[in-house]
């Protein structure tokens, strides 16, 4: 592994780390990374992801552990060539090329390290070229790429950095920011309205707006749908293919056929197809983002709520830590399917009910019986059973889990439930412990005996 | 293509397949670049669309659920991932996602109340007061539609006809036939009673029993044996509204 790039930290689901205020552009796969006039050796078919402060590249193969990260900080960066349009550039995978700082010791410039070494006389750049060799949106990113490196984001330490600003610094749009945001606040936080007057005014210009604009609007909706079904047509055969292509011969471009079939998949969900996730495929490089960003956020809630947590919990919770663009719960859903392919410590479990959760891949059944067990050989246990409700206080854990696992229990023997008008209720199964040949004998070690005593003292 | 024979032979059919599959392959990347084509021009068609319209959409709920039932129609559906350029575009993702996650917030709020089932319309008032900053009507159809996706995630969301009023269900438990029967009854008066219940719908004393100890026992009917009569009476908070409880 060269020394010249930086190390970039990553979490254990193999999502970077990001700084404080540092929020994720753009990303694009299958890129090499390449010296052109210096020597470092090149890093090859990894992920490439632009944030506002550093270009980041993850190795995607899985042979290589640990999984490398390297990071270029856009301050060391001095010059990005634009995108040149020659009749070479047609045959080759798209190239992103620019200049990075070398400091003296032979590694890139990296302005947080403090070791003094300064842009001075000494050091020189280099060019660095960017491969693409997967199909992603190469043009879109270098725009992006340019934004962000301009916005200088690493700049502003001080007060929010990310893309709200009030007025100062980042007016240059940093790409990274919440898009248009809808116009129902002005930019201090205010409602947009000038006294009653304004609201009155506001309402007729709506009533008159809205009859015209609703016909075009019938109209274009009308234009619109019928483009749609094209697409949904074409989407149909593209999907055939997916379908098919797995089962035909799979001879050496394996990367090439699953890097188009990611592209097909994003395609898809563009238009509004969801295609499940087969076992060939990893469906859209967006869920397989997702799905390893969900990996990390979960870890915490599921600490907290005992190492199981219901699966619409975990959604709510997601969303409302995103804040703006929320996900689907389909999306969710793909995400958490995708975990069985990918090295994360959490799992999804769905249980007879329906009732989905996610828990840790560490928590086992057998500790959560034991626990069952001992709560249900206690005396006021013995004589007055265990409810979801006791079992939650004392696992730690919701009722509605509480309840599932109790079932489990129960279904593998160690419980036995009662049904009342007060709900459920389980008591320890002690008919494994009885001899049919002589239901009357009474073992003096077993919980018989132990029942017998607490149920026989409250009289 | 003359066949030879031995190892020539073979690798002449090697190299013949080969050629054939590279072929395909071309035409296979056409294809793709067609796709790619295809997908742009929509796209720009989609954006024209959003700029004059994008209000249109988040202010008009009529509109709404007609762009949503020409879109189920053609076979898309814009709330499918937020990565959709519906959702991208015309900014709906959002709505839906946040207006799913409210619902689940209330739901889980009144669960203790009403055991999980809860009127629609007393969902969609609840919904609109905690709505109250935001300018955006959301109409019953947009709560079905939240709930609709909301189904993906287990748990059991979904939305059950009972008679004249539509009920949203948040715990996952199964309510029969019978069970929806009861509780179509139990409108008129907001609670049954036993008899009623047989004499009604002509049922087994032994079946009205086990149907309205099963709603009991999932917490969605409540015991009231205070009467001067005696006889015991079954109050379902879920078909009325919250409200005249006084809480």
């Amino acid at each position: 592994m060269s020394n010249f790039f930086s190390k970039a930290e990553v979490t254990s689901s193999v999502r970077p780390v990001f700084l404080r205020n540092e929020v994720e552009c753009h990303l694009l796969s299958g890129v090499d990374v390449e010296p052109e006039d210096y020597q470092f050796s090149p890093l090859k078919s990894g992920i490439l992801i632009l944030t506002t402060h550093r270009l980041l590249w993850l190795s995607s193969s899985s042979a290589t552990t640990p999984t490398s990260a390297s990071s270029i900080p856009l301050a060391a960066i001095s010059h990005i060539f634009s995108s040149k349009k020659s009749l070479k550039s047609v045959f080759h995978s798209p190239r992103i090329r620019f200049q990075v700082l070398v400091s003296s010791d032979g590694r890139v410039f990296d302005p947080g390290s403090g070791s003094g070494s300064s842009i001075g006389s000494g050091s020189r750049s280099v060019v660095v070229t960017a491969v693409v060799r997967g199909k992603g949106d190469c043009d879109g990113f270098l725009v992006k790429f340019w934004d962000s490196w301009r916005a200088r984001a690493w700049e502003s330490n001080e007060t929010s950095g990310s893309g709200s600003g009030t007025g100062s610094g980042l007016a240059s749009g940093s790409g990274a920011g919440t898009g248009t945001g809808g116009g129902l606040y002005s930019t201090d936080g205010s409602v947009r309205m000038v006294g009653v007057a304004g609201i009155l005014r506001k309402e007729q210009e709506m009533w008159e707006s809205t009859d015209k604009s609703l016909q075009d609007a019938f109209q274009d909706l009308n234009a619109l749908m019928s483009k749609a079904k094209e697409m949904v047509m074409l989407a149909e055969k593209m999907r055939q293919k997916l379908l098919s292509g797995t089962s035909s011969q799979t001879s050496g471009t394996n990367d090439e056929e699953m890097g188009s079939k990611e592209e097909m998949q994003d395609w898809l969900l563009s238009v509004g197809i969801i295609s499940p996730v087969t076992k060939e495929s990893a469906g859209a490089l967006y869920h397989q983002q997702l799905s390893r960003q969900l990996a990390d956020f979960v870890k915490t809630p599921l600490e907290r709520a005992g190492g199981m947590i219901n699966l619409i919990d975990a959604y709510c919770l997601f969303n409302r830590a995103r804040g703006t663009e929320l996900i689907s719960p389909d999306d969710m859903l793909q995400a958490c399917s995708l975990w069985e392919k990918f090295d994360v410590p959490v799992m999804l479990r769905k249980f007879d009910s329906g009732v989905m959760v996610i828990q840790n891949k560490s928590h086992s059944d057998e500790e959560v019986f034991a626990r069952i067990k001992s709560l249900a050989t206690k005396p006021e246990a013995l004589r007055n059973g265990i409810s979801p409700t006791d079992a939650a206080m004392t696992l730690g854990i919701a009722p509605a889990m509480a309840k599932e696992h109790l079932l489990t229990a129960e279904s593998k023997g160690f419980l036995c439930r009662d049904i009342s008008p007060d709900g459920f209720r389980f008591y320890i199964n002690l008919f494994p412990e009885i001899d049919p040949s002589n239901i009357y004998f009474v073992k003096d070690y077993g919980i018989c005996s132990t029942w017998i005593k607490a149920v026989s003292t409250s009289g | 293509m003359r066949r030879r024979p031995g190892i020539g032979g073979l690798q002449t059919a090697a190299a013949a397949r080969d050629q054939y599959r590279l072929l395909g392959e071309n035409v296979a990347k056409l294809r793709t670049d067609l796709m790619k084509e295809q997908l742009a021009t929509f796209r720009s068609q989609l954006e024209e669309f959003a700029r004059k319209h994008k209000n249109d959409i988040r202010k008009n709920p009529s509109f709404r659920s007609q762009f949503h039932e020409m879109c189920a129609k053609v076979g898309v559906d814009p709330l499918a991932s937020n990565k959709g350029f519906w959702a991208e575009l015309l900014g709906i993702g959002d709505f839906y996602y946040e207006l799913g996650v409210q619902i689940v917030e209330i739901c889980l709020a009144t669960r203790s109340l009403n055991g999980g089932l809860i009127d629609l319309q007393e969902l969609c008032k609840l919904l609109r007061q905690k709505r109250k900053h935001d300018r955006e009507a959301v109409s019953e159809d947009d709560c079905l539609r939240a709930i609709s996706k909301l189904k993906t995630l287990g748990s059991g969301f979904e939305v059950i006809s009972a008679g004249k009023k539509k009920l949203v269900r948040s715990v996952p438990t199964e309510l029969k036939k019978d069970h929806n029967e009861i509780l179509e009854l139990a409108q008129a008066q907001g609670y049954v009673t036993v008899d009623e219940v047989e004499r009604r719908l002509s049922w087994t004393h032994g079946r009205a029993i086990d149907s309205l100890d099963t709603l009991l026992e999932e917490g969605l009917a409540m015991i009231d044996d205070g009467h001067r009569d005696g006889k015991r009476r079954y109050w379902f908070p879920c078909v009325s509204s919250i409200s005249s409880f006084g809480v």
